[in-house]
């Protein structure tokens, strides 16, 4: 049950970085970074409390969105959804980041809706968050005493619950950058257009005379966190990728998954259609997914 | 007919202006001096309970709380918030046994959202902080959320009156053998050479019009009772008002604001009782009830969901020898609509076909769901998701063509309507489905998804409806209007009818203006203010263009007779030698002799003294045409549609592609109006028969009243849409218009249904039809 | 709780006021500043029944942003679209192609239509409903409403005049 009234908090609108972790520092756990808001705020208009609410509002140098053939791409913590579907870098080098973005939520919110709030939140749905996974990065958290990087490999530890400490600050994503032959790919189901994911699966394959030499398989809404799928990634690794594989990966996806029931979808349902959704989603990479 | 003039144009809505720049004013825009707000504790924790502690005094103590309200503290006085036993007479109230059952706050929980309490404040924020300070304990009730389950034996009684939670089955006195029927059925069935029989379930559907309940309401120094609110029925509500707070009717008004839809979900009281009762509490301040989305969807009524079982028995020739059918619907916590829709779901089915015998049982059960009322379509919806599957049913293990067979065994002129007794008096069905047919490519297609193969399958079904305009004989059916003549030779239009967003004031104006022969620029509609106007029963049913522009019609006609008799009087000649062109009245045959109609109404209202004869200028009296309209008829729409489906096998999904609707609408009085309805309908429709349901968990709590997790078709799934409009003038309709407000909705929801099943060749029993279901039919297939 | 004084320039008016820190954009607007045309549907990001534009293009949930946040921004509602008593394209389409019914979705929806014509002036029927999403109307069925965004897209690029 929302309320029509938020309820109480003070907000904070700190004008620099460093301001910023001053006041996580202060205030720990009792705090909350407001990026895009689309989530914070929903959960505030549900039971979440919290009396303080940093925004990153007049936080200069964090929109950074970048790409170097060398370096990768670089994701600020203030960068929208919709600057990713606007950047002919990420459509190109970065098929599955864009795929993903291009269907996420809706015009308004992809205008306001971050990637790194999308990451933070740690839902097992996230679309964003399910392409980066498959495609890998690392998270730079930054608090008072320094900056760190986390993998996202290591980040999503179980329900909404991240490796972020209550001190630190997402200041950036690096994404390694693109590889040759590598081909990557999102696709998700939904009840309708506008929907969370009811199950998404993204893919990155490193492909090289037809034979795939190293992939990443992320799915979502499959267990309490994204997860990858290493079964199905060891099946992928050195293998001529045939219909026949295709098949039995399909098989393996299902070994490697625990959903739940929920209102989008049921347990069964799920497990029943993340092979094919497995095999759809690297045959998207293979036909559409070049990053060039 | 002469040519129409405004009729059948596609003339600018009369409020699309304010529409479209913002400053048209829903109930939730109103904002008057000294406003507090009202806040509803309700009770979220569990569908059924008895409060068994309830303490206000921390909330009464809240910075900013003027008073803080139990059930002790407002009418004690049930009520029923439907307004159908207002049209029926009280014998017939006595005999479906409507009963109120509903207070303003209540001790015994009876659905997840119930109310108990309330806190008026002096800001929204003060009202929602103190209302969380409201301490209430509970001791938990078993939940009966099935009619199976609430008519167990052991199972707690809702009410005394109605034992075995029935709230309602069709009665005996009315219905022998509690059925709406003819002819033997069983004997019937014995000629049957082919029989289908299954159990269904329609889903729980909500109406999701866009403005959620808001309403305010005020007290005022001449203890009158305002209500401002987007009702569909403002008169029934000012009299449900009156009853319920023991007011005569002239100490309420309602204030009828902008309606940001309805779909059924306004059509009778939602909250306006307890702003009301809040509103009562502090005499000379109004009080503002704004609802959150999810109040809004636990709080107004739903579409009825239930089993429903169905057997139909053919000839091999493909007569249609038997039906019989039974809807148990999950009521809800209150009785509300219980008696109509478990009526008239049953007399959907009995209108459409010809069948030797039928019989239908309705019954609704009392349940711990939030409650059920009208949801446009009222009862059609559900009986066209399963009547329509087994007619194709019958029509696959006969095979013959289903819409070959539609046209030969439907309803039509001379046959029962959906009221035994009331025969149709037009029907242009056949044209529907042959221009549909050809529109949709139907006899190729069928051929072409025979024997297919591969992941991705097309499908194409058809479904037919009929419907009603206005629930004549059933229900009362009456609208009055004045039509007021200016000086200046405009006129305004004074009822009741309600638009809210299918252009019924659009329409009426046209019926108005058509019927006076001025511009529709010389119409104006006032509405919204029940001190005014004549008594109307409210938009439901389909029935606002068709009653209320009878009334319309009638007394502007009223108008044009005593402008003809003024210039008779003037022209010193007989009515019958005059016409009127132009706004002048002419005499037939003479070039020179004539007087307009703005002379005639200037003079009525100004009737001056000739200074130097001494004689009255022209006829006194300003022209105030007035007409109180019961119609004879109810004009029955029929419609079809046909739609294209495509089924990914192996995941479930479908994909509408297209929907090709047909509709006998007598005359499109606007044909972008109609077009409106259908493709608005349409979207409803496939929403019923795809996605949109309402979940509770096994202790009755409401899994997705929000848009978050109770999904629509958005502007991406909607398919291709081709609109047919079918003009066969209803005798009885004003220019021949039939109603539309419903018809769009319910062909969709078979014709989906169908052409999935001519997509996998399997019928689903259960709506909405989710992957889910299809995959799992798909697969019990196969084992 | 923090209050907060800003500066919002609504429809090219600058107004001064200050709202508490748990303040909406949407409840600024509408009771603040009696901006209704603004509206509520769901509160929770869905219906986009509370959008706004800001900067002129650019579209925001109302309910999903807090008021300040936004000082200094420029906001645009339904009612700042007409200028000098003309409608915008895009209002004189929806009326034109009989694309509102009860309308309470319109102002979002005519705003959400401005921002996706400025950022793609010749939209086909795909990229409009996909541009439509997360702006819910229960009455249209949204046929008319992609008629509407087609004429007005023809009405901005001057065709047919
Ligand atoms: C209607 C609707 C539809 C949606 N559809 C989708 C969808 O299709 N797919 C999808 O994946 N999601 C969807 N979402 C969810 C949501 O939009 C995303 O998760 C979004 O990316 C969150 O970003 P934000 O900037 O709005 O985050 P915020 O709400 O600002 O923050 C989210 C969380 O992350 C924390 N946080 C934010 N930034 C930082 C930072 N820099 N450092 C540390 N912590 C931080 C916040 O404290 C908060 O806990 C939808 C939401 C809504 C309301
Ligand atoms: S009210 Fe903001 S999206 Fe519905
Ligand atoms: S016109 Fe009613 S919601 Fe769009």
């Amino acid at each position: 049950m929302t309320s029509r009234v938020m309820r109480d908090f003070d907000l904070l609108l700190p004008e620099s970085v460093p301001e910023v972790l001053e006041l996580l520092a202060d205030h720990k756990d009792n705090c909350a970074i407001l990026s895009g808001g689309t989530d914070l705020l929903v959960a505030l208009k549900f039971d979440y409390a919290v009396d303080n609410v940093v925004s990153l509002a007049l936080v200069p140098g964090l929109d950074d969105l970048s790409f170097d053939p060398d370096q990768g791409l670089s994701i600020g913590a203030k960068v929208t959804i919709a600057d990713i579907v606007k950047s002919q870098d990420v459509k190109t080098y970065y098929p599955a980041l864009w795929q993903a973005a291009k269907v996420f939520a809706t015009p308004q919110l992809r205008n306001t809706a971050t990637v790194l709030g999308n990451i933070m939140r740690a839902s097992p749905a996230g679309d964003c968050s399910l392409a980066l996974y498959a495609l890998g990065g690392d998270l730079q958290l930054k608090n008072a005493s320094g900056v760190r990087d986390v993998s996202l490999d290591d980040f999503w530890l179980s329900y909404g619950v991240t490796a972020r400490q209550s001190d630190e600050l997402a200041i950036s994503l690096r994404v390694p950058p693109p590889t040759a032959g590598q081909k990557s790919a999102f696709q998700r189901m939904t009840r309708t257009t506008e929907d969370l994911s009811k199950i998404n699966a993204a893919v990155s394959l490193t492909m090289a005379d037809g034979v795939c030499q190293s992939a990443r398989v992320a799915m979502g809404c499959v267990g309490p966190t994204l997860i990858r799928l290493p079964k199905v990634e060891a099946m992928l690794g050195g293998a001529e990728i045939t219909e026949d594989l295709l098949g039995e990966v399909s098989d393996m996806v299902a070994a490697e998954i625990t959903p739940i029931d929920d209102i989008r979808s049921s347990a069964d349902y799920r497990r029943k259609v993340a092979g094919i959704l497995v095999r759809r989603v690297i045959n998207l990479a293979l036909t559409e997914g070049n990053n060039q | 007919m002469t040519e129409l003039k405004v009729v059948g144009k596609r003339v600018e809505r009369v409020d699309v202006r304010a529409k479209v720049t913002g400053g048209a004013l829903y109930a939730a825009d109103v904002q008057l001096a000294g406003m507090l707000y009202g806040k509803i504790v309700r009770c979220y924790d569990y569908a059924h309970a008895r409060v068994t502690s309830l303490d206000l005094s921390e909330a009464a103590k809240c910075k900013g709380v003027i008073k803080v309200l139990g059930p002790k503290d407002v009418t004690q006085k049930e009520y029923n918030a439907s307004v159908l036993d207002m049209m029926v007479s009280a014998d017939m109230r006595g005999v479906l046994g409507d009963i109120d059952d509903q207070s303003i706050f209540t001790d015994h929980v009876k659905h997840y959202g119930d109310a108990i309490a309330a806190v008026i404040a002096i800001s929204e924020e003060a009202a929602e902080r103190a209302a969380e300070k409201i301490k209430v304990t509970y001791e938990e009730l078993p939940v009966y959320m099935t009619a199976e389950a609430a008519k167990q034996a052991d199972a707690l009684q809702f009410r005394p009156e109605k034992p075995g939670n029935l709230a309602f089955q069709l009665p005996e006195m009315a219905f022998p053998d509690n059925a709406y029927a003819w002819g033997e059925v069983d004997k019937s069935f014995d000629e049957a050479d082919i029989i289908v029989e299954d159990t269904f379930y329609v889903p729980k559907q909500k109406q999701c019009q866009m403005e959620p309940g808001s309403y305010i309401a005020l007290y005022d120094d001449q203890e009158r009772l305002n209500c401002w609110t987007s009702t569909q029925m403002p008169k029934l509500v000012q009299k449900k008002l009156a009853n319920l707070f023991e007011l005569p009717m002239t100490r309420v008004r309602i204030n009828a604001t902008v309606i940001g839809g309805g779909f059924g979900a306004r059509l009778g009281m939602v909250l306006e009782p307890e702003t009301c009762a809040l509103a009562m509490a502090v005499p000379g301040r109004p009080v503002k009830v704004l609802s959150t989305r999810e109040e809004d969807w636990v709080t107004s009524p739903s579409r009825h969901p239930g089993k429903y079982w169905m057997k139909m028995g053919f000839k091999k020739d493909g007569t249609p020898v038997a039906c019989d059918a039974k809807f148990e619907n999950y009521k809800g916590a209150y009785y509300v609509d219980a008696s109509g829709t478990a009526f008239t779901t049953g007399a959907w089915l009995g209108g459409m076909y010809k069948f030797d015998s039928l019989r239908y049982r309705g019954e609704s059960y009392y349940t711990n769901q939030s409650i059920c009322g009208a949801f446009r379509g009222y009862g059609n919806p559900q009986t066209n998701f399963v009547m329509e599957q087994m007619i194709d049913r019958g029509c696959a293990e006969l095979g013959v063509d289903p819409i070959e067979w539609r046209k030969k065994w439907h309803k039509g002129v001379g046959d029962d309507g959906w009221c035994i007794g009331v025969p149709y008096n037009s029907c242009a069905l056949d044209e529907c489905l042959d221009r549909a047919a050809e529109a949709a490519n139907w006899t190729e297609k069928r051929e072409k998804y025979k024997n297919q193969t591969g992941t991705k399958r097309r499908g194409i079904g058809v479904a037919v409806m009929n419907h009603t305009s206005g629930a004549m004989p059933m229900l009362l059916e009456h609208t009055v209007c004045d039509a007021l003549l200016h000086q200046d030779a405009t006129v305004t239009l004074n009822l009741a009818c309600s638009d809210m967003g299918q252009g019924s004031h659009t329409t009426l104006r046209q019926v108005a203006a058509e019927t006076l022969d001025f511009a529709y620029e010389d119409i104006h509609i006032a509405t919204g203010n029940t001190d005014a106007a004549g008594f109307d029963i409210g938009a439901h049913a389909s029935r606002t263009l068709y009653v209320g522009g009878g009334a319309v019609k009638q007394a502007c006609e009223d108008v044009r007779r005593q402008l003809f008799e003024r210039a008779a009087l003037e022209l010193e000649e007989d009515v019958d030698n005059l016409y009127m062109e132009d706004k002048i009245i002419h005499v037939k045959g003479s070039s020179n002799k004539s007087i307009s109609v703005q002379t005639i109404a200037d003079q009525g209202v100004n009737n001056f003294m000739n200074p130097e004869t001494g004689e009255l200028i022209g006829q006194p009296g300003q022209i105030q045409g007035y007409a109180s309209f019961f119609p004879p008829h109810n004009a029955p729409p029929f419609g079809t549609t046909i739609a294209e489906v495509e089924v990914d096998m192996e995941t479930g999904e479908v994909k509408v592609l297209e929907l090709v609707n047909a509709h006998d609408v007598g005359r499109a009085i606007h044909p972008g109006v109609v077009e409106g309805q259908l493709d608005g309908g349409a979207q409803q429709g496939l929403g019923m028969a795809l996605t949109e349901e309402t979940y509770y968990d096994d202790k009755g709590i409401c899994q997705n009243n929000s848009f978050t997790d109770y999904k629509m078709f958005g502007p991406s799934d909607m398919p291709k849409m081709t609109n047919i409009l079918v003009e066969n003038p209803d005798p009885t309709g004003p220019f021949g218009a039939k109603g539309v407000g419903e018809a769009g909705l319910v062909p969709p929801v078979g014709a989906t249904a169908n052409a999935i099943f001519n997509a996998i060749g399997i019928q689903i029993l259960e709506a909405p039809i989710t992957p889910e279901k299809i995959l799992k039919a798909l697969e019990d297939a196969n084992d | 709780m923090k209050k907060h004084a800003i500066t919002l320039t609504v429809n090219g008016e600058e107004r001064d006021l200050v709202v508490p820190s748990n303040r909406t954009l949407l409840d600024a607007l509408r009771e603040d500043l009696g901006y209704t045309d603004t509206k509520y549907g769901c509160g929770t990001g869905e219906c986009g029944a509370c959008t706004v534009l800001v900067d002129g293009t650019t579209s925001i949930n109302g309910c999903l942003t807090l008021a300040a946040t936004m000082d200094g921004a420029s906001i645009t509602t339904a009612a700042g679209l007409a200028q000098d008593g003309n409608l915008h394209p895009v209002q004189q389409a929806f009326i034109d192609n009989d694309a509102i019914q009860c309308g309470y979705c319109t102002p979002g929806m005519v705003l959400k239509v401005v921002s996706l014509l400025d950022e793609n002036p010749t939209p086909t029927e795909n990229e409009i409903r996909s541009g439509l999403e997360g702006s819910i109307c229960r009455c249209t069925g949204y046929t008319k409403i992609v008629e509407a965004v087609q004429d007005a897209s023809n009405r901005m690029a001057g065709v047919g005049e």
